[in-house]
């Protein structure tokens, strides 16, 4: 029995169900949800490339359904890590798998006070201290985490390298593509920068009350 | 054109290859007193023409970091103002094709028309272009051992060639931020507005010595490159060290004066490392004596 006709009906009722994904995913604003029919029509348009044997498509819609799919994966992991960073520690870490690694040596100036703020740093290891205020950062510190939503986006104090190492930057430009594309992140973001931001007050505060003690102590006679 | 048109979504797009889209002229920072207000608003023009309003803007972000701050006057301010738009339009490829252009249209046509030949350093004339192709450039200059040989360019406006040469050499204009001769300018500039702030925080007396460093550097070729040199050794040897108070010098403005004296037009910079090291080994020879360093 001749099933050729079959096949050409199975791969036409399959390119018009996938052409309705391939269509939905560009009208997705956001990426998890674009990821996710971009998944679906490549699926659908590998099972209707297998009837006619079309091994070009099936090739190029596999590529590009592994592409998607670890995107997919990141974008999701991305979130769950910054939600429980804002329910523990507050640490910044998750934000290493997308940022450079940089050598820096002795004596190099990261940036300076009052330039305009444009990346964001981890310190790896070595040695770097705040010029103006003379504090040595230790190894897992982030730097400049808060200067990307301050509206006037300057460096409060210069960074210096006093001992060579290793440092992680991400720019303020790829965060603000994280956020822009992934809701989900954006929101917790915002709730893990203004949660740093109290615990800056808070340490701030505690500090004014300990000098208010001191200051308050009535002098020996 | 509808601030929200496809176009102007378009330029928005291609604004790294077609230039800035805003044209309007940053204001001048508030609170600038008056006698510096003639040459702010100077600066700002000629940085405007020199590479757009973007740049004018980062230049009154600058200014503005000085203004009302403490331990500076006018007549400083005036100077930080002054040298830095010197320092900030600073002489490349493309400024003298741009001024060249510009000669020819203001000169009446009963003038003749002129040829200059000027001389640049290889890596000078590729760290024009945008890193991401100047850096493999300068790799491999330097593998072939050519990153200091000397090129002659001719600036001419006497042929419609030579012309058409100047427009092209003035178009990179829209790349220059992506330079890597716009990137050492920028920490250039950075650095010395950072010693002058530590200086006015450490050593109020030596910041004015500190602002008029910035007039060591000018030109192109090899009197930048030795004005360059100069201006580290300077900072590195004395300014910074004392601000780290890593050596008590007190009079840092008197040792900067008399360093820059030495500063000869020597490549191997001698008599300038002579002095540095002679300032130097008398303060430590003071405070090892206890008698205050001037």
């Amino acid at each position: 029995m001749d099933t050729s006709h079959l096949a050409q009906h199975a791969g036409t009722a399959g390119a018009l169900f996938a052409t309705i994904f391939v269509v939905a995913t560009t009208t997705m604003k956001t990426m998890i949800p674009l990821r996710v029919f971009g998944i679906l029509a490549n699926v659908i348009l590998i099972l209707t490339a297998i009837p006619a044997r079309n091994y070009l498509v099936m090739v190029v819609q596999l590529a590009m359904l592994l592409v998607n799919s670890y995107r997919l994966h990141q974008m999701l992991q991305l979130v769950r890590d910054v939600k429980k960073s804002v329910n523990s520690d507050l640490s910044m870490e998750w934000l290493k798998p997308f940022m450079i690694e940089r050598n820096c040596a002795a004596g190099e100036i990261l940036f300076y006070k009052d330039e305009k703020a444009e990346d964001m740093l981890y310190i790896v290891s070595g040695r770097f201290k705040l010029v103006e205020s003379g504090i040595v950062l230790p190894v897992g510190a982030i730097v400049g985490e808060l200067g990307m939503l301050s509206p006037s986006n300057m460096r409060t104090q210069t960074l210096e390298c006093i001992e060579a190492g290793l440092i992680l930057s991400v720019s303020y430009s790829k965060v603000e593509e994280l956020y822009v594309q992934n809701p989900a992140f954006g929101f917790y973001f915002l709730r893990l920068a203004s949660a740093r931001l109290f615990q800056n007050i808070e340490t701030l505060e505690k500090r004014l009350a300990q000098q208010t003690a001191l200051t308050a102590e009535p002098k020996p006679a | 054109m509808s601030d929200r048109g496809i176009l102007s979504s378009l330029r928005y797009l291609l604004a790294d290859f077609i230039g800035e889209d805003d044209d309007t002229p940053p204001l001048l920072p508030e609170g600038l007193p008056e006698p510096v207000m003639a040459v702010a608003s100077d600066a700002i023009h000629l940085l405007i023409d020199y590479q757009g309003t973007g740049y004018a803007q980062l230049y009154v972000d600058r200014l503005r970091r000085f203004v009302g701050k403490k331990g500076v006057d006018d007549a400083m301010l005036t100077e930080i103002a002054r040298l830095m738009a010197a320092r900030m339009s600073y002489d490349d490829l493309i400024r003298i094709a741009q001024l060249k252009l510009a000669g020819l249209a203001d000169r009446s046509r009963t003038q003749p028309r002129s040829v200059d030949v000027r001389k640049f350093r290889l890596d000078e004339l590729v760290s024009v272009l945008p890193a991401v192709i100047a850096e493999y450039v300068l790799d491999a200059l330097e593998w072939a051992g050519w990153t200091h040989r000397n090129i002659k360019l001719r600036f001419s406006t006497a042929s419609w060639f030579g012309i058409l040469r100047l427009k092209i050499g003035a178009g990179l204009r829209r790349w220059r931020r992506y330079s890597v001769r716009y990137a050492k300018e920028r920490v250039w500039v950075e650095r010395w507005l950072h010693m002058i702030d530590r200086s006015l925080t450490r050593q109020p007396a030596a910041a004015s010595e500190i602002v008029q460093t910035a007039a060591m550097i000018r030109g192109y070729g090899d009197v930048y490159r030795q004005g360059m040199a100069d201006w580290n050794a300077i900072i590195d040897g004395l300014a910074k060290p004392t601000f780290d108070g890593v050596l008590a010098l007190r009079d840092l403005a008197g040792a900067v004066a008399k360093a820059r004296a030495a500063a000869l037009p020597d490549p191997r910079q001698a008599a300038l490392k002579r002095k540095i090291a002679e300032i130097r080994a008398r303060v430590i020879a003071d405070s090892y004596a206890g008698v205050p360093s001037s």
